[in-house]
């Protein structure tokens, strides 16, 4: 975990430059967005559910990519805010979508305080399957809660209002996307703040040297807790999201699949940095969306050879390579 | 990037020829990972379907779209289902292995106008979130009431009931108790257990100690059915005469290879038997091996698949190959024929399909394969788990 | 009493059954520090090529062993030399991808070749049946994998602590610079030490089929299981990997006997419970 990518601070530490490329960022997310609705309108579906996944995937990459912690069971907190959103609509009957939202964000922060009390208590292969051993005891858990959750069959009976009372949530799902893709942006915005932040560069220190940060009076128990709670935060949101432009919960949203696969897509992209993130997610749920559709019998292996490939020829994922790659270029050209 | 969606738009080009008398029916299933056997038997059914009937119905060509769902993820599944009905234009979304994904389909039945038939998904409650839902498969209720009677019959008093701990399994686990107790006996005990179970041997010590001369399990079809019934024999409980009653899911024809002479003389009830004597299941049986490559796969989804299409095509009949989903599903409503698994209908009241469910044993056939040979029918089964929930 | 005794058996026949399947995986992440994602697959080549040595060709139980341990290495060879080469020493994460991506080629590959049945691997006439104890009765394949079990947690042990190779592996696992400059081939030893590691998976896989059927899903479904086994003895020490499955199969079993419906919950939290205690894993060293 120690060489992950660092374009971050190559880039973007010089306060001048960060600016900029905060605009630049929320420019290319707006972009991409105004791109893929007129691209694939009649996808809107998917556009969504990848938005959720990149909240969560974002969420991953605050404490893996910046703390240094090995997770297998991050869906935990993506699976929490999900089932907060969905139990205060379909049991309590209170449908706005901005509470909905609201309850996701607050049950992703709760069970992120909780995964992280219990994850520092070990480093490196343990932690990992501490990660494991939440994420199934989560799933458990939701599965035997079934008249709150209902169990393996889902949750069903979610029916967001309009927002603002005119946007149906409907089968063309375009509120749902414009839904997404502001809640991305407002996530987005605050964590570059956040990793810019004094708080954000202590973390990025405790990946790099813990005993240094602890020498400079910082504890880093507590900006590791700190941090998995902003992360459950983001998560949650993404839960939400998930369920409120699904309008099911099920398990699966919980599960050590869901988990696994953000931390494949992360890594694709390149650890410790929220393009990164995104970039990983966009590009294997594309991926994935279009092997599977063209072959649902046989897609499993072209996933596989993609990761194979970017280990052999992007070793720091594909925005982390791509990142180095023009970062050389501007050094060699003054 | 510039690839990826250059790749995209070539593959949303392609797939966005329609031509007017083509009618799409879009298959939603596990077609990958590890239900991908399951999968693969949708398909067949289909296949031998068309076969059998060609893809013409009139003028109208019919076109199969496939979308897979590896696992239960009713979120992916809506997602496909949409994806389906606003970007492919299907007028027929069919297909749904698992509850869950053909519950997270339904609300959007109503608004894309578009009838969903389920090959498979055995949850009671599905047909009451829709009035645009048929089903062709069976339900855990309707299969796993029967066994009760026969449970009883056998001489056996006192019951144990293990179930894998989900949907499903606990639907079982009711349905085997409210038809023992009727009977007059008594299940002495309900374990339900984690579906990642691998070990069974304490399960049996559990059966043991609990005192019952039966016992009564459900798990879903698949590697764990395996070490289950290893461990029945295993562990001396066969010895010991605890009898053993379950849905037939346990001894799909394609786990009975592997499950060799440990499934000898298991008596399960269930809608469906590869070895079913009738012509129509010979000619789909058939058909069947034909799509799917080697007998030994062909398992109970493919029947309910091949029936499923049956619905769809008199579906298209009645409609003229017009997208009216009401009229389609009303069409079918009291449908009767002759499927390969017996005579059937389609309930009016529910739209679940009523159906024979035929008591087997596992016996070695002839050719030195293992069969469910049929040994007893109840004629006539509707769902009885739709007037137990709720 | 006797349920007690009962159960205890049953304990010890789970747990070394997951020694056996999962002491390959120590060896990868404990002595050469790959996080290799990929061992299931390794164990589910083998146990495809011994059930199809040993029913399609009818060959026997000890021919269907050795094909499948050999035949899997020789598989493995390239793999080691072009994949895994590239990411010892890479960072954990880049590992995690690299052999996710290998075992979703893995299972993608069988699903193709060998069709999405299960497979079984028929036994030897003296390992069928089931071996009568006096107060109950048990597989005498189980018996079987209990003695497979103690000959590789003895000999692995006697290879990596008494053996020249032992050394040579542990002083370049500790300082790969260091051992080359004293003139340790550690690319041969890396190679040797990864096909031994392959070789016990194949020979798990086979095995451990009557337990855990083999199947194309194999690779990933019981990833998890064999990752935490290793993890909570501490990679790389077969004395720890064998107490945590005993420990852990007793727990599992115990669990499931008492409280099935929460066998789960128990197992889970006990690894949640040990690893807090142990942080390192049972018997993890310190780096």
């Amino acid at each position: 975990m120690t060489s992950s990518v660092n374009s971050d601070i190559l880039l973007g530490v010089k306060a001048r430059g960060s600016l900029v490329r905060d605009l630049i960022g929320i420019a290319v997310i707006v972009v991409a967005a105004v791109i893929g609705y007129l691209l694939f309108p009649d996808n809107l579906a998917l556009l969504t559910r990848i938005l959720a996944i990149a909240l969560l995937v974002l969420a991953l990459d605050l404490v893996t990519g910046y703390c240094g912690v090995a997770t297998l069971g991050h869906a935990a907190l993506f699976g929490a805010g999900a089932y907060a959103a969905g139990i205060l609509s379909a049991h309590y009957g209170i449908n706005d979508p901005f509470l909905m939202t609201l309850a996701g964000l607050v049950g992703g922060a709760a069970s992120g305080l909780l995964c992280g009390a219990i994850m520092l208590r070990a480093h490196g292969l343990p932690q990992l399957v501490l990660s494991i051993a939440l994420i199934h005891l989560f799933h458990e858990l939701a599965n035997k809660m079934s008249s709150w959750t209902g169990g393996s069959d889902g949750l069903a009976g979610i029916a967001p209002d309009p927002v603002f009372g005119m946007f149906e949530f409907d089968l063309y799902g375009q509120t749902a996307y414009v839904f997404g893709v502001a809640l991305l942006l407002i996530v987005f915005l605050s964590l570059r703040i956040l990793v810019r932040s004094p708080f954000g560069m202590l973390s990025r220190g405790i990946r790099q040297d813990k005993l240094r940060v602890r020498a400079m009076g910082a504890s880093p128990s507590s900006v590791l807790i700190r941090m998995y709670v902003i992360s459950g935060a983001v998560a949650g949101l993404g839960g939400a999201l998930n369920a409120i432009s699904t309008q099911v919960v099920a398990l699966d949203t919980l599960s050590f699949t869901q988990s696994a696969e953000a931390l494949v897509m992360l890594v694709l992209g390149g650890t410790g940095s929220l393009f990164g993130a995104l970039t990983g997610t966009l590009i294997f749920m594309l991926f994935e969306d279009y092997v599977s559709a063209a072959n649902p019998f046989h897609w499993l292996t072209m996933v596989g050879a993609l990761l194979i490939a970017v280990v052999l020829f992007a070793p720091k994922g594909i925005y982390g390579t791509a990142a180095d790659y023009f970062a050389l270029r501007r050094k060699a050209k003054p | 990037m510039r690839k990826i969606i250059l790749a995209a738009i070539a593959a949303a080009a392609l797939s966005g020829t329609a031509y007017a008398d083509v009618i799409k029916v879009g298959v939603v299933g596990p077609f990958s990972g590890p239900f991908a056997l399951q999968g693969k038997n949708f398909k067949a059914g289909i296949d031998a379907y068309m076969a059998i009937n060609g893809n013409k119905i009139g003028d109208d060509t019919v076109e199969i779209i496939y979308r897979d769902v590896p696992q239960a993820d009713p979120a992916q599944s809506k997602a496909l289902g949409q994806e389906l009905v606003v970007k492919e234009k299907v007028q027929y979304l069919a297909g749904f292995y698992f509850t869950p994904d053909a519950m997270a389909v339904t609300p959007i039945l109503k608004q894309a106008k578009v009838p969903m038939v389920i090959m498979n998904a055995a949850t009671s409650a599905i047909m009451k979130t829709s009035p645009l839902v048929v089903r062709t498969s069976f339900t855990t209720w309707q299969t796993s009431t029967p066994i009760a009677t026969v449970a009883f019959e056998a001489g056996v008093k006192k019951m144990i009931s293990v179930v894998s701990d989900y949907g499903p399994g606990i639907d079982a686990e009711n349905a085997f108790k409210a038809g023992f107790v009727k009977a007059g006996g008594e299940v002495v005990q309900s374990i339900r257990m984690p579906l990642t179970t691998n070990d069974f041997s304490p399960i049996m010590q559990r059966i043991k100690d609990s005192g019952a001369d039966g016992v009564f399990a459900f798990l879903p079809s698949g590697p764990t059915t395996l070490g289950f019934v290893k461990a029945y024999n295993d562990n001396g409980l066969k010895a010991a005469g605890v009898k053993f009653f379950a849905p037939g899911d346990l001894t799909q024809e394609s786990d009975l290879p592997a499950l060799g002479d440990a499934a000898l003389g298991i008596q399960t009830t269930f809608h469906y038997a590869v070895s079913h004597d009738s012509p129509e299941n010979k000619a789909f049986v058939e058909a069947a091996t034909k799509a799917i490559g080697n007998k030994a796969e062909l398992s109970f989804p493919a029947v309910g698949a091949f029936d499923g299409m049956h619905v769809i095509y008199k579906m298209i009949e009645a409609t003229g190959g017009k997208q009216d989903a009401e009229k389609a599903v009303d069409a079918v409503k009291g449908l009767s024929w002759t499927s390969p698994r017996g005579p059937v209908s389609i309930d009016p009241e529910s739209r679940h399909i009523t159906q024979n469910i035929y008591l087997r044993e596992v016996v070695k056939a002839d050719d030195g394969t293992y069969i469910n040979k049929e040994i007893r029918t109840f004629e006539k089964q509707g769902d009885p788990g739709l007037a137990a929930v709720r | 009493m006797q349920t007690v005794f009962s159960i205890a058996i049953d304990a010890l026949a789970y747990g070394m059954v997951l020694f056996v399947i999962s002491i390959g995986l120590s060896v990868t992440m404990g002595l050469m520090r790959v996080v290799n994602l990929a061992h299931g697959a390794f164990a589910m080549i083998g146990g495809y090529i011994a059930s199809y040595v040993a029913r399609d060709l009818g060959l026997g139980y000890s021919v269907a062993v050795i094909a499948a341990v050999v035949l899997t290495i020789i598989i493995a060879i390239p793999i080691e030399r072009f994949l895994y080469r590239r990411i010892y020493g890479a960072p954990e994460l880049t590992q995690v991808l690299m052999t996710i991506g290998i075992t979703f080629c893995v299972i993608g590959i069988a699903n193709y070749v060998m069709g999405p049945t299960l497979k079984t691997i028929p036994l030897a006439g003296p390992l069928q049946g089931a071996a009568n104890l006096g107060f109950r009765s048990i597989s005498v394949h189980r018996l079987f994998a209990i003695v497979c079990g103690l000959v590789v947690a003895l000999g692995l042990w006697f290879a990596i602590e008494r053996t020249s190779f032992g050394v040579k592996v542990r002083a370049s696992v500790d300082d790969a610079a260091m051992a080359s400059a004293l003139g340790v081939r550690t690319e041969v030893i890396y190679a040797i030490s990864f096909a031994i590691a392959v070789g016990l998976a194949a020979f798990g896989g086979v095995v451990g089929a009557e337990l855990l059927p083999v199947e194309p899903y194999y690779a990933l479904r019981y990833m998890v299981t064999f990752l935490v086994v290793v993890s909570v003895g501490g990679a790389g020490s077969i004395p720890g990997a064998l107490a945590a499955c005993l420990l852990l199969g007793a727990i599992d079993t115990t669990g499931r006997y008492l409280m099935p419906e929460f066998g789960e919950f128990f197992f889970y939290l006990a690894v949640i419970a040990i690893i807090c205690v142990f942080p390192r894993g049972l018997a993890g060293r310190a780096k």
